[in-house]
């Protein structure tokens, strides 16, 4: 089995290089492959079993989009032939029909794998939880961003928001999804603290893992549950 | 107008001041923060002193503040600041209202401020600095801060041109600020150089800002501070203006060289994160036009404050206590890595790093603590962690994570207590790495430390 991380030396931030980190762990007899930047993604050439990338600046958003769009057709074809992919936090903008940057008053076009798009602000920051039902499966997560996206996920969404907001303020549909492809701004990092959830990631490449640390994981994450479940907790914020 | 409304700010903020502190209260926030809501450019028509040097940076500030401000008051300036007070533009405020006249002339020779990077637009929009330190540009609340990009991105807009700049040469992204300030000064630490060139995944600083080429990194201390150059271009690490040569920690003393002149210090601390503050204020008082041996007379006198840190034996058993600053990876790192490099073996760690504020109400987002180098807390001569407060069963999936094996590993799910579960026996060598909200708690711990150890 082949693994990809994309670009893990940017899209790491917010913690989310420990999300490649821990697959690994999860996945020791799999080959990853660690993409630098300066090389071109090693799913354009080869067949991969599971594709990785996470949050990055709003810089090296613009960066990897450019770096990524030679190679959308091939993406749709692992999409397609329902290969896992993962992006978490900004990296999930990369495939919007178009970022508005608009501290900068840049527009970029996305991959437009998804019809929608995204707002980033950078005076407008959001903080915020998500307690989250993927059908059925208990999913938490959490928000720190300069951006929203807008559009319509109804028949693409990735989970269903039981507390915290989806795509915007307004939304109570979280992230996107197409066949095996997750799009998700949750941070986390998402698969470490949801051992459900990153074993039925796993599942999708076909592979039953056993997950590190999984007592230790379990406890940390039932508690997260319930304290997102405490309607005194707060859920989000702007600073 | 503009002015009426200045004034009454100015009386109203002065008589609140007054107010509170017949009340005992320290009034080092809420009268700036009124005066603000009254007048909201207020720092355009305070008169300044005529030094303003503002101190900003992820991690240091607050020490670097505090030490110039105690430097220059030994020096004979008087000196207005806000270290009772808060960073942000409120506090500011405050501090040069204190210091002020009733027409609003701060009285003092300087002021030494220590400015939050996100309050940077709303300062020095009205206030223009005639120093600019800064200590360094590293990840710290995700909340707040984001990343450094965003926190370079916020300066680079703030800083006015006239300003001179004092900055860490050895932090790339930190020496790149503000390019519209043409004068500029660079400190660095030579001496004890790392060996190897280190792989830069992860790091804020991977690709050469100018040409995007990937940068070599000649050796780094920690995170990406450290020397680095770009092989496709030749941009390059300033060479710093003040540069520690030496650092010999028996002796208890620092080398710094001012353009290949060398002097020698006393050694504030011997935490290299300190020895990066130690260069930055002996830069600044340089360019203030000390001489070296003034400021050689000044540091005899000085201490890194303690409620940064602090050490204590009773009985064979040593206590050191480390503010660690919650959410804040680096200086996360930096303390672990400290613990990891003391001498001696069965030290036993006491961490209160969780976030007070997220504690009521909410709950803390832990992506830091895999922003956070964990790694040192594996090293063999860590016995014990005890991980306190709501958060320890994250500390402990992180801890595992980083190697370090579940025997080690104590869990106190309150802020409060938890000293028990030391194991003194073994341990006799124990740090607490406390956030700067749980000091309190942090000497509850001590205390109970010792007093068990008195009671035996």
């Amino acid at each position: 089995m082949t693994a990809e991380i994309l670009f893990p030396e940017i899209c790491g931030l917010y913690g989310d290089a420990y999300n490649g980190k821990y697959l690994a762990m999860a996945c020791p007899q799999w080959d990853f492959h660690y993409t630098p930047f300066t090389e071109e993604p090693y799913f354009a050439t080869h067949p991969v079993d599971l594709l990785y990338i996470g949050a990055m600046t709003e810089d090296a958003q613009r960066r990897v989009l450019e770096k990524l769009r030679p190679f959308k057709a091939r993406l749709e074809e692992l999409i397609d032939a329902g290969v896992p992919i993962l992006a978490t936090g900004n990296a999930s903008e990369l495939f919007a029909r178009e970022i508005d940057f608009i501290t900068e008053g840049v527009k970029v076009q996305g991959l437009g794998i998804f019809d929608v798009t995204v707002k980033t602000d950078l005076f407008r920051r959001f903080n915020g939880k998500v307690l989250g039902d993927m059908g059925g499966r208990t999913v938490v997560g959490f928000k720190s961003q300069f951006s929203f996206l807008y559009g319509d996920n109804t028949d693409s969404y990735f989970l269903k928001c039981v507390r915290g907001v989806g795509l915007n303020p307004a939304s109570k549909l979280e992230g996107l999804r197409k066949k095996n492809l997750i799009c998700t701004q949750l941070l986390g990092p998402l698969l470490v603290l949801n051992p459900d959830f990153c074993a039925y990631f796993l599942g999708l490449a076909g592979v039953e893992a056993q997950l590190p640390y999984p007592q230790a994981a379990r406890a940390a994450f039932d508690q997260r549950v319930k304290e997102f479940s405490d309607p005194k907790i707060q859920f989000g914020h702007n600073r | 107008m503009k002015k009426l409304r200045f004034y009454f700010a100015l009386w109203m903020a002065k008589a609140v001041r007054l107010a509170m502190r017949l009340l005992g209260r320290n009034a080092s926030y809420l009268p700036g923060k009124l005066a603000v809501k009254l007048c909201p450019d207020i720092l355009a028509h305070i008169i300044p002193p005529k030094t303003v040097i503002a101190v900003t940076g992820t991690n240091g500030k607050t020490t670097v503040s505090n030490l110039l401000t105690s430097l220059l008051r030994k020096s004979g300036y008087t000196v207005a600041n806000n270290a009772l007070g808060s960073n942000i533009q409120g506090g500011v405020v405050a501090a040069l209202l204190e210091n002020a006249t009733l027409s609003g002339r701060v009285k003092t020779d300087a002021a030494v401020l220590e400015v939050d990077e996100r309050s940077s637009l709303l300062v020095y929009g009205d206030l223009k600095p005639d120093y600019l330190v800064c200590t360094n540009v590293m990840r710290d609340s995700i909340k707040r801060n984001a990343h450094p990009g965003f926190i370079r991105y916020l300066l680079d807009k703030a800083i006015p041109a006239g300003t001179k700049l004092i900055l860490n040469g050895d932090d790339l992204i930190c020496a790149e600020l503000a390019p519209q300030c043409a004068e500029r000064t660079y400190f660095g630490i030579q001496a004890e150089a790392p060996e190897g060139a280190p792989d830069l995944e992860g790091l804020d600083l991977v690709y050469c800002p100018h040409c995007g080429g990937k940068l070599e990194a000649e050796y780094l201390r920690y995170d990406h501070i450290g020397r680095m150059r770009c092989p496709s271009c030749g941009h390059a690490s300033p060479a710093p203006d003040f540069l520690v040569t030496e650092i010999c920690r028996e002796a208890g003393t620092v080398a710094i060289s001012q353009d290949g002149q060398p002097q020698t210090y006393k050694l504030l601390n011997d935490n290299i994160v300190n020895i990066y503050n130690q260069c930055c204020v002996v830069a600044v008082l340089s360019r203030l036009g000390l001489s070296p041996e003034k400021i050689a007379a000044g540091l005899d006198t000085v201490e890194i404050v303690k409620s940064r840190y602090d050490h204590v034996e009773s009985g064979g058993l040593k206590i050191t206590m480390q503010s660690a600053k919650g959410q804040n990876p680096d200086a996360c790192a930096r303390s672990f890595q400290y613990v990891a490099d003391q001498p001696g073996e069965n030290k036993a760690v006491f961490f209160l790093i969780d976030d007070k504020g997220d504690s009521q109400g909410s709950s803390e987002n832990p992506c830091w603590i895999y922003d956070c180098d964990y790694s040192p807390l594996a090293h063999p001569s860590i016995s014990q962690l005890v991980f306190s407060g709501p958060r320890c069963l994250d500390q402990q999936l992180r801890a595992l994570i980083a190697g370090v094996p579940q025997e080690k590993i104590a869990l106190w799910p309150s802020f409060q207590g938890g000293g028990h579960l030391v194991d003194t026996e073994k341990c006799r060598d124990i740090y607490i790495l406390y956030d700067v909200y749980l000091d309190k708690e942090a000497l509850s711990v001590k205390k109970a430390l010792l007093e068990k150890e008195a009671g035996k």
